[in-house]
């Protein structure tokens, strides 16, 4: 469970770190989607020095973002592997049924791969610099506008900070009960498959009870502390948008003005 | 002398070669005769939850040996021989109430005697004893455990440990969270449990009250080491050394310990009420007058 990168943030001073979370956010969807632009080498070699950068910038080693990869290495290859085996047009190297290798095709592929990569890269790289708990205050304020037509846009975030926050805590939780359990004769991960679904009963059912549990302990603390939703809710992590900021968002208006003139 | 556990050379590692690598345990040697009742006290964090661990196979050491109830266990045991083991040691987590999870208190009992090959009806059979043993009323055995008072569902899941029938019982704080009643009813039915079927108890605890008055053995963990490995006489005789590692006395040591300053001369520290109330009487002058004399 330690391998987990999803949402594991680590410390840092960097100018990436110090970045509004809001600006990181925007510009990380925004990444994605000029991700699509890209139809040639040169596009591609741009926004890879460009991820470069901020790799580079965020003083995090390469290794935590290529470990970012490694979960989601099946669901590229079997994705490069349609690109490659049933892409169309260009020189044909080799062809049986609905398979054709074609020049177009590989080229295709490892495009796709340089997608995802870069795609991956750059969430990544809003993880690793970013808390759950800024990413969540900025998914909030930039959702903001949505109160308006009855989204319940401060629940939402609400939700998913304290969703982040509990992960560890059900983790031990699971250990813990796994533990007790093992203690009264159980075997996880052994015998056939209708043995194993059977075990897995006298985890989940304590783990329920004692998240419900933990749910209403949780409720009754916050109302006590006088929680009553986000209506005129103060912070006290304030959000500052620097001139930092303001730079990031040119940059990438500029880096998708190079995108457009350099792809065909 | 008869040994349940015979501990060797233990070292554990948590993460063992990885950048998270952290000891646990180094060079833990240790004996625990069967029968006895083995208190493990120490600070959070110097190592008691791990070396727990091993005694019923959830931890395997890093390297070192320890052998349980007859079962070798070394880092290269599989974990199918683990089994065997945990049959034989009960283990009681803290807080464990958390364990509980089927509908009825009977067949919750039941669980772990049915997982270690007694039929259901055995098992129902052996539930019901327990649940009698651990103070549980007939009326309950029927509803859901998660309907009970959170005294009740611990002793549900205590029970559910005893209906293994095990030789060793370990209990990790097994009192956390009670009140001073529930406490003290817990204790005196481990001690009959210790007693009458003679089962080898180890107990963590940070309540030095419990220690003196139940332990015949007593451990001292600091930094997943033994500092100590003695009877509690000899622990709480030495007030000094035991605060120089921010340990505790029991209430009666500690009011003896002070008598012992005003010039009260006791030659070892009582541990208990009625050792400290028959040192006193010794020491009292026989009649009433010569008290002022």
């Amino acid at each position: 469970m330690d391998k987990m990168l999803l949402g594991r943030y680590i410390n840092g001073e960097s100018l990436i770190h110090h970045l509004d979370p809001r600006g990181k956010l925007f510009l990380s969807f925004y990444f994605i989607v000029i991700v699509f632009l890209c139809n040639n080498w040169e596009t591609y070699v741009l926004m890879a020095a460009m991820v470069m950068l901020f790799v580079k910038l965020s003083d995090i080693s390469l290794g935590f973002f290529i470990k970012g990869v490694r979960p989601l290495i099946w669901l590229i290859l079997f994705t490069v592997l349609l690109q490659i085996f049933f892409s169309s047009g260009g020189q044909v190297f080799w062809h049986f049924g609905p398979f054709t290798i074609t020049d177009q095709g590989l080229i295709n592929g490892v495009f796709v791969f340089c997608r995802f990569v870069l795609i991956i890269f750059m969430s990544t790289l809003l993880t690793l610099t970013t808390t759950p708990i800024e990413i969540s205050d900025g998914l909030e304020s930039l959702l903001k506008p949505l109160t308006k037509i009855k989204v319940p846009v401060y629940e939402i975030a609400l939700m998913l900070s304290i969703a982040l926050r509990f992960v560890p805590t059900l983790m031990d939780e699971t250990t813990k009960i796994m533990n007790a359990q093992r203690a009264r004769g159980v075997n996880f991960g052994e015998g056939n498959l209708l043995k194993q679904i059977k075990s897995v009963i006298p985890l989940l059912i304590p783990l329920f009870v004692s998240s419900f549990n933990r749910a209403e302990d949780l409720a009754t603390a916050m109302e006590a502390r006088g929680y009553h939703g986000g209506e005129g809710r103060t912070k006290y992590r304030e959000q500052e948008w620097r001139k930092n900021d303001t730079l990031a968002v040119i940059l990438f208006i500029a880096l998708t003005g190079a995108l457009i003139f350099l792809r065909n | 002398m008869v040994k349940s556990i015979h501990i060797e050379k233990l070292n554990y590692v948590y993460q063992s070669g990885t950048p998270f690598s952290r000891r646990a345990l180094t060079d833990v040697s240790l004996d625990i005769k069967t029968g006895s009742y083995t208190a493990i006290i120490g600070h959070t964090g110097s190592g008691k939850s791990t070396l727990l661990q091993h005694l019923n196979g959830l931890l395997k050491p890093t390297s070192g040996s320890l052998t349980v109830a007859g079962n070798h266990i070394t880092s290269e045991t599989k974990n199918k021989e683990l089994n065997e083991l945990r049959h034989h040691v009960g283990f009681v987590f803290q807080f464990p109430e958390a364990q509980l999870f089927e509908e009825t208190v009977l067949k919750d009992i039941a669980f772990a005697p049915k997982n270690f090959g007694k039929s259901d009806e055995e098992a129902e059979q052996v539930a019901a004893k327990m649940a009698t043993l651990v103070g549980l009323p007939d009326s309950v055995l029927d509803s859901s455990p998660f309907e009970l008072s959170g005294g009740q569902m611990r002793r549900v899941a205590i029970a559910g440990v005893l209906a293994m029938e095990p030789q060793i019982l370990v209990l990790d704080e097994p009192t956390a969270g009670l009140d001073p009643k529930g406490r003290l009813e817990m204790m005196e039915m481990f001690e009959q449990l210790h007693q009458e079927q003679h089962l080898t108890i180890i107990l963590v605890t940070h309540q030095m009250n419990d220690v003196a008055n139940y332990a015949d053995h007593v451990v001292v963990m600091e930094n997943g080491g033994l500092i100590a490995n003695s009877t509690p006489e000899r622990v709480f005789s030495d007030p000094d050394w035991l605060h120089k590692h921010h340990l505790g006395l029991p209430q009666t040591t500690a009011f003896a310990a002070k008598l012992a300053k005003q010039g009260v001369p006791f030659e070892t520290l009582p541990l208990t009420e009625k050792q400290l109330a028959e040192k006193l009487a010794e020491l009292m002058p026989q009649s009433g007058g010569e008290l002022h004399g």
